[in-house]
C-alpha cells in the first residue's frame, strides 16, 4: 500500500535567517519611511525596476546561487525569510520575482556555461527581469497541448506561435518559452524545448491585455517567424517537459501561495486595533491559526527542496490550500465591514483589490482542479 | 553550494516524568489487558499481540507490568500512550491504540460517544498542554485512518462500472480532505516541537495549541464531511469500521475544545495576539520562533 498520508516534518528556522528577517524588516520600514513605494499589490501586480535593484545590490536576489555566477550562497531558509518579509510588507517584487524564483535556478541547472555566465549574474544583479512563456490561447492547464513551434534554422531557430497571460512581458528583458521542437510521443512530454528570448526583438510582438480591474499586466506574445540563435536553447532539445515541472515546485510552495490576502488582514487589524470587537478577534485568530499551518508546511518544502529532493506534491498541496485560505478570508473580512467604525481607506482598498484579483489567485501557478488532480494522484487515486 | 543548515526537530518520548508515569503506566495496563485477556480487537491476532508487547519492551515500560489499576485515569493516561505512539511505534500499531483507547472509554450507545469527554481540565498546566497535544495527536491519526480507510474503500468499490477512485469528483473530494489532514498533522507537528523544546511551561505552547485546536477543529469537519460521504450509507453502520475513527473525532475534539475554554476563545485569543503584536504577521513570525523568542 502507498503512503497515503503528505507528512511535513518540522523545521525550523535557523539563527541566521531570524537575523537576515530582522533586517529585512529594517530595510524595508527604512524604504516606506522614504517613501519611495507605498504597500500595494502582490508578486504579480507590484512592478518597480529600481526597488529589485536596490535588492539586488544588498544580495537578496539570487541568494541561494554559487558566488561564480553572482549568488550569495545563502540557504533556502534565508531567502525563504526574505521573501515573507517582502511579500508581508507588500513591497514592489513582482519586475525581478519570476526571475529570481524560476529563471535563474532553471538556467543554473539546465543552462549552458555560457547561458549561466551570460544572464544569472545579471538576474542576481536586478538589471534583467523574466517573464514565464508557457499558457497559449488554446493551452491553459493542458500545457502538453501547445502549438508554438521551433524549427531548426541556420544557426539556430525560427519560432511560429503565440502566448497569452504574459504577465508584464511589456517591461521585462526576456521570456523562457516553452515550444514544440519534435513529436510529441505518446505521452505528449517527448518533442518540447525551452528557448531564452528577447521580449525587445522586433520580430516580437508583445500586446496587452488589460484585466478585469483595469490593469495591464497580463501581455500576448506573437512570434512570427522570430528568429532565435542557438545559444538561447535551454538544456538538450526534447527535454523540456522535465525542465518545466522541474520549475513547479519553486513556483507552487511559496509564501506568495498563502499571503495574497495578508493587505486585507492586516489592515483591517490595523483599523480596529485595541477596540476590536470579539468576531474581528474571532476572524483573526481563525486566519492567524490556518497561516500557522500553511507556513510551517511552506517552511518544510523549502527545507526539503534545500536538501535536494523534489516535493512537487506537497508544493501542490500547500499551494491549493493556501490559494482556497486566500479566497475565504475575503468574504470574512468584508463581512466585518460594519465593526469598523468607520472603515479606513486602507481597508477599503484592500478588500477591493483583493475582490477583483481573487479568480486568478486559484488559477495562476496552475488551477485548484489541477493541483487537486495532482494531490489526488498522490493519494493513489489516478 | 555551501552546506545545508537545517534542523529538524525531533520529538523525543517522554514530556517529563509526570506524564511519563502516566504513559507507562496506561501503556503496561493495555498490553495486559490484551495479552493476559485477550480483550480488544488484537485478541484473535496473537502476532500482533506479540507484537505489541515487543513495542511496549522497546519503549521501555516492560518493567511496569503488571499493571496497577488505572482505570480512573484510563482515557488521559492513554492520550499520552497516542501521542507517543505515534512517533514511537509502526502505523498499524497505532491505529490498535487507538482502537484500544476507544474501547476503554466509552460505552456501547453511540450517544455517548461524543459527550463523554471530560471537560475539567487538570490544574496543572503543564499536565493541560500536554493533555491538549495529546487529544490534537489522536485526531490527527485518526484523521490519517479515516483516510487510508476511505482510499482503499473508492478503489474497491465500484458504481456504474468503474471503480468510485476513477470519478474526478471522488478525486478531488478526498485530495481536499487530504490536505486538511495534511494541515492538521503540521500544525500538531509544531505545537508537539515547542512542547519538545521548551516544556509545557513554554510560554508560546498555549498559542500553538489554540492554533492547532482551530486548524484540526475544522479538519474534523471536512474529514467527517468527505469520508463518510465517499463511503456511501455503508460508513454509516455500526458493523463497518469507519464510524470508530469518526466517533473518536468528534469525541476528541470535542474534548481538546473544552479543554481550551471553547473553539472560539481560542481564536479570540489568537486575534488579541495579532493585535498586541500590532499585525498579524509580526505576532505569527514571533509565535513561530523557537528558542530565544524575543
Amino acid at each position: 500500500m502507498p503512503a497515503v498520508v503528505f507528512h511535513f516534518p518540522t523545521f525550523e528556522f535557523p539563527p541566521e535567517a531570524e537575523a537576515l528577517r530582522r533586517d529585512v524588516r529594517a530595510f524595508l520600514a527604512e524604504e516606506r519611511a522614504a517613501g519611495l513605494w507605498r504597500p500595494g499589490g502582490d508578486f504579480a501586480t507590484h512592478y518597480d525596476p529600481s526597488f529589485s535593484r536596490r535588492l539586488g545590490e544588498r544580495g537578496w536576489l539570487g541568494m541561494t546561487w554559487p558566488e561564480q555566477y553572482g549568488g550569495h550562497e545563502r540557504s533556502a531558509l534565508e531567502r525563504l525569510a526574505l521573501t515573507e518579509e517582502l511579500l508581508a510588507a507588500n513591497a514592489p517584487v513582482a519586475a525581478h520575482w519570476i526571475a529570481d524564483r524560476q529563471s535563474g535556478p532553471l538556467l543554473l541547472r539546465y543552462g549552458s556555461e555560457s547561458q549561466r555566465r551570460e544572464f544569472v549574474p545579471r538576474i542576481a544583479r536586478g538589471e534583467i527581469f523574466f517573464s514565464i512563456g508557457m499558457s497559449e490561447p488554446d493551452s491553459g492547464s493542458d500545457l502538453a497541448s501547445i502549438r508554438t513551434r521551433a524549427t531548426r534554422v541556420d544557426g539556430g531557430w525560427r519560432i511560429v506561435g503565440q502566448k497569452v497571460w504574459t504577465t508584464f512581458a511589456h517591461l521585462n528583458h526576456y521570456a523562457i518559452v516553452l515550444a514544440r521542437t519534435g513529436d510529441a510521443g505518446e505521452s505528449r512530454h517527448e518533442g518540447l524545448s525551452q528557448f531564452i528570448v528577447d521580449l525587445k526583438a522586433s520580430d516580437v510582438t508583445v500586446r496587452p491585455i488589460v484585466n478585469m480591474a483595469g490593469q495591464r499586466e497580463f501581455n500576448e506574445v506573437i512570434f512570427d517567424g522570430t528568429f532565435v540563435a542557438e545559444d538561447r536553447l535551454v538544456g538538450e532539445p526534447g527535454n523540456g517537459w522535465r525542465q518545466v515541472t522541474s520549475e513547479l515546485a519553486y513556483e507552487r510552495s511559496g509564501p506568495e501561495r498563502y499571503l495574497s490576502c495578508i493587505r486585507l488582514l492586516e489592515a483591517t487589524l490595523r483599523c480596529a486595533g485595541r477596540d476590536a470587537s470579539p468576531r474581528l478577534l474571532e476572524a483573526l485568530g481563525r486566519a492567524c491559526a490556518k497561516l500557522i499551518a500553511l507556513r510551517s508546511m511552506s517552511i518544510t518544502v523549502a527545507a526539503l527542496l534545500q536538501n535536494g529532493e523534489t516535493p512537487d506534491l506537497e508544493a501542490a498541496l500547500i499551494k491549493d490550500l493556501g490559494s482556497a485560505f486566500e479566497r475565504e478570508q475575503i468574504g470574512v473580512f468584508r463581512a466585518l465591514k460594519t465593526e469598523l467604525h468607520p472603515p479606513s481607506a486602507e481597508y477599503l482598498g484592500a478588500l477591493a483589490e483583493a475582490t477583483l484579483y481573487a479568480p486568478s489567485w486559484t488559477l495562476r501557478g496552475g488551477t485548484r482542479e489541477i493541483l487537486r488532480g495532482i494531490v489526488a494522484r498522490g493519494l493513489g487515486l489516478r | 553550494m555551501p552546506a545545508p543548515d537545517i534542523r529538524i526537530v525531533q520529538p523525543v518520548l517522554a514530556f517529563d516524568a509526570t506524564l511519563e508515569d502516566a504513559a507507562r503506566r496506561a501503556f503496561s495496563d493495555l498490553a495486559e489487558r490484551w495479552y493476559r485477556h485477550g480483550s480488544g480487537p488484537a485478541a484473535d491476532e496473537p502476532e500482533r499481540r506479540r507484537s505489541l508487547l515487543r513495542t511496549v519492551v522497546d519503549l521501555g515500560f516492560a518493567d511496569a507490568l503488571p499493571a496497577p489499576d488505572t482505570r480512573d485515569a484510563w482515557p488521559d493516561a492513554a492520550v499520552i500512550i497516542r501521542a507517543q505512539a505515534r512517533f514511537a511505534v509502526p502505523v498499524d500499531m497505532a491505529l490498535l491504540l487507538a482502537t484500544g483507547d476507544r474501547e476503554a472509554s466509552i460505552g456501547g450507545d453511540p450517544s455517548e460517544y461524543v459527550c463523554t469527554a471530560r471537560s475539567d481540565a487538570p490544574p496543572d498546566t503543564n499536565a493541560a498542554a500536554a493533555l491538549a497535544l495529546g487529544r490534537c495527536l489522536q485526531i490527527s491519526s485518526a484523521m490519517q485512518a479515516a483516510l487510508e480507510l476511505s482510499l482503499g474503500y473508492v478503489q474497491q468499490r465500484k458504481q456504474f462500472g468503474r471503480p468510485l477512485a476513477r470519478f474526478q469528483a471522488i478525486q478531488h473530494s478526498l485530495a481536499i480532505a487530504a490536505e486538511e489532514v495534511a494541515a492538521s498533522v503540521a500544525i500538531t507537528d509544531l505545537a508537539l516541537a515547542c512542547m519538545v523544546a521548551e516544556g509545557g511551561a513554554s510560554a508560546r505552547l498555549p498559542a500553538l495549541l489554540d492554533a492547532a485546536a482551530i486548524v484540526a477543529g475544522r479538519g474534523v469537519d471536512v474529514v467527517y464531511d468527505v469520508c463518510h460521504q465517499v463511503h456511501g450509507a455503508i460508513g454509516f453502520t455500526r458493523e463497518y469500521a469507519l464510524h470508530r475513527h469518526s466517533l473518536d473525532l468528534l469525541r476528541w475534539r470535542d474534548h481538546l475544545h473544552a479543554l481550551c475554554g471553547g473553539e472560539l476563545r481560542c481564536a479570540e485569543r489568537l486575534g488579541a495576539l495579532a493585535i498586541a503584536a500590532n499585525g498579524l504577521w509580526p505576532g505569527l513570525t514571533s509565535l513561530m520562533k523557537g528558542g530565544d523568542s524575543e
